[in-house]
């Protein structure tokens, strides 16, 4: 087995509050990469393979897992803190403009606050080129994936490391923004660019790690993230104060930001292709659906399509697990919002393919080092230990009740020919040998 | 050394279920590590002959059977059969009915596809009684 050395797996993702868990299992079944096992009553995640998915907070039945979450009170420390706001967030709240929330969050302590308008038109611009340049170049193998959802990156370079050449390699909006907003700050306060703080505001279960433990290189252009539930309380207080003393963002704020339609419709399953200039195209949502998409793609089917956006949670990022409102409500919010600002682009064509052009946007993650930090980590059996799992499994005859702690019979049996389990703990066993005991009476 | 062999049941006409046993077999080959080209080449055979029997073929069987040099592959049926296998091998030859083409199926490129990725394919089929094919993979020493 390959012990990590790397920094980037010792951190744990998902907390257990051991008095709280009740044991139910749940969230060992639900684990789409069977990471969670109850070792003596106690939930276990190992840690290498989660792909922090976020699945098990979500089926919790008690709230027994969170995710590392940021205080608050850390901001008075920082020199210049920026945070930057996923457009889900637009969605927690019915009826209020964008820019009055940009304004609540500004309030509640940071020094700037930023919309991904701009630059989720950038990469819509930018995946267009790459699609129509790939008509040509064949370079990448069809369908394309977008790069947006950081778990089905997660998913594929750990389960299905041969589609890794299927993803664009165009840096994700946030990681856009956050290189920008860091350089441009560093300028303008005369600066070291490590001490502008960049935070990142997200329903995003998956980004809710530490920086240097974020699921590519890129993505530590972020500093830190914080749960959109977390400040959600925070943020409708100021919103609450700024409607009773008539603050409204457009008349305070010498410079509003423009709020584009796209960025809107981001946040919901099929936002991403929507705005993309291209028929051969496809939305994906949930973990189970993505999963079983991407084995098709695996077995060679849907080269007619030209893209395909994943999203790991329902409905899309609205779905997300650290969302403060329910995701249909969410979805709800967003569409009638989109009546308001409809799809027209805010930025030009000509000036984001003059960018495109000079590699601009181009992810410098390789596809290489991407399976290098996750596609190791899986342990590899021989043919021997198959057969022996097999005789296991045939021996258990069992129903994937998990209560030796596995998910299932069949990684239960890996884990006792791996030497991590026994079979004695499995009851099925057990409760034939005391029937069989019980019939000699 | 025996070898490791495991069957899978595919279902007439279970349009939605088709390439689940692929799937299976495509998992266990990754969980032993294998060449990704090598386990793509195996998926789209296994994939194909079992659209075959979905399509053509009535209930069947896929076995798989992983030795350390070769990898092989079953699938039995007891379907319509093929009645003329030279005919069958040619590319876009079909005889997909309208039903399976307006399910995007039926381009005549089962067979020939199976052919081109395993390194040994047989078929061997009587009309009406059902198909047997077998098809070898090498699997290099490295």
């Amino acid at each position: 087995m390959q012990v990590s050395t790397d920094s980037m797996h010792s951190s744990h993702y998902v907390i257990f509050n051991a008095d709280i868990c009740t044991g139910c299992t749940n969230c060992i079944k639900a684990c789409p990469t069977k990471a969670i096992r109850l070792y003596n009553d106690n939930p276990t995640c190992l840690t290498d393979n989660c792909i922090r998915c976020g699945e098990c907070l979500r089926v919790c039945p008690t709230g027994a897992i969170s995710t590392t979450t940021y205080e608050l009170e850390a901001l008075q420390k920082d020199k210049v803190s920026i945070t930057l706001v996923s457009p889900v967030l637009y969605s927690q709240f019915k009826g209020v403009m964008p820019n009055d929330i940009l304004l609540a969050v500004k309030k509640i302590g940071f020094h700037h606050v930023m919309d991904l308008s701009y630059y989720i038109e950038m990469f819509l611009y930018a995946a267009e080129e790459y699609i129509i340049e790939n008509r040509i170049t064949g370079r990448s193998p069809w369908p394309l994936i977008s790069p947006a959802c950081p778990v089905v990156i997660r998913l594929i370079a750990y389960q299905f490391p041969k589609l890794l050449p299927h993803l664009i390699p165009i840096m994700r909006p946030v990681s856009l923004l956050a290189k920008e907003t860091r350089a441009n700050i560093s300028r303008e306060y005369k600066i070291k660019k490590d001490a502008v703080i960049l935070y990142h505001l997200t329903p995003c279960p998956a980004k809710m790690v530490p920086s240097k433990s974020s699921f590519a290189p890129e993505n530590s252009l972020v500093d830190r993230t914080m749960g959109i539930k977390d400040v959600y309380a925070q943020i409708s207080g100021q919103l609450k104060h700024m409607k009773k003393n008539g603050i409204e963002a457009l008349r305070e704020e010498s410079e509003t930001q423009k709020i584009s339609g796209n960025c809107l419709l981001w946040g919901i399953s099929g936002g991403e292709i929507a705005g993309i200039n291209s028929d051969k195209t496809l939305a994906v949502s949930g973990l189970r659906e993505t999963i079983a998409y991407l084995e098709k793609i695996e077995l060679g089917l849907f080269k007619d399509i030209e893209y395909i956006e994943f999203r790991t949670c329902p409905e899309g990022c609205v779905g997300g697990a650290l969302n403060a409102v329910d995701k249909y409500i969410a979805k709800n919010t967003v569409l009638k919002m989109l009546r308001k600002f409809g799809l027209e682009r805010l930025i030009p064509r000509e000036k984001v393919i003059l960018l495109y052009e000079n590699g601009w946007g181009l992810s410098d993650t390789t596809q290489d080092e991407l399976q290098r930090i996750f596609g190791v980590y899986k342990e590899h059996i021989s043919i021997e230990q198959l057969k022996d799992i097999e005789k296991i499994m045939q021996q258990i005859q069992g129903k994937d009740c998990a209560a030796c702690g596995a998910p299932d019979c069949r990684t239960f049996a890996e884990d006792v020919v791996m030497g991590k389990a026994v079979l004695n703990d499995c009851i099925m066993l057990r409760k034939r040998e005391i029937d069989k005991i019980s019939e000699y009476k | 050394m025996t070898a490791f062999k495991k069957s899978f049941n595919i279902k007439k006409r279970d349009f939605v279920r088709a390439g689940e046993a692929s799937i299976n077999v495509q998992n266990i080959l990754k969980s032993l590590n294998m060449d990704h080209k090598l386990i793509r080449r195996i998926a789209i055979c296994g994939y194909e002959s079992e659209m075959n029997v979905v399509m053509h073929g009535g209930d069947g069987i896929l076995t798989v059977e992983i030795n350390t040099g070769k990898i092989i592959l079953d699938i039995e049926d007891n379907g319509d059969g093929i009645e003329n296998i030279e005919l069958a091998m040619q590319k876009g030859y079909s005889t997909a009915t309208e039903e399976h083409r307006e399910m995007g199926f039926g381009a005549g490129m089962g067979l020939p596809n199976m052919k081109a990725n395993s390194d040994i394919l047989s078929v061997e089929s009587e009309k009406g009684k059902g198909t047997q094919v077998h098809m070898e993979f090498n699997v290099s020493a490295d």
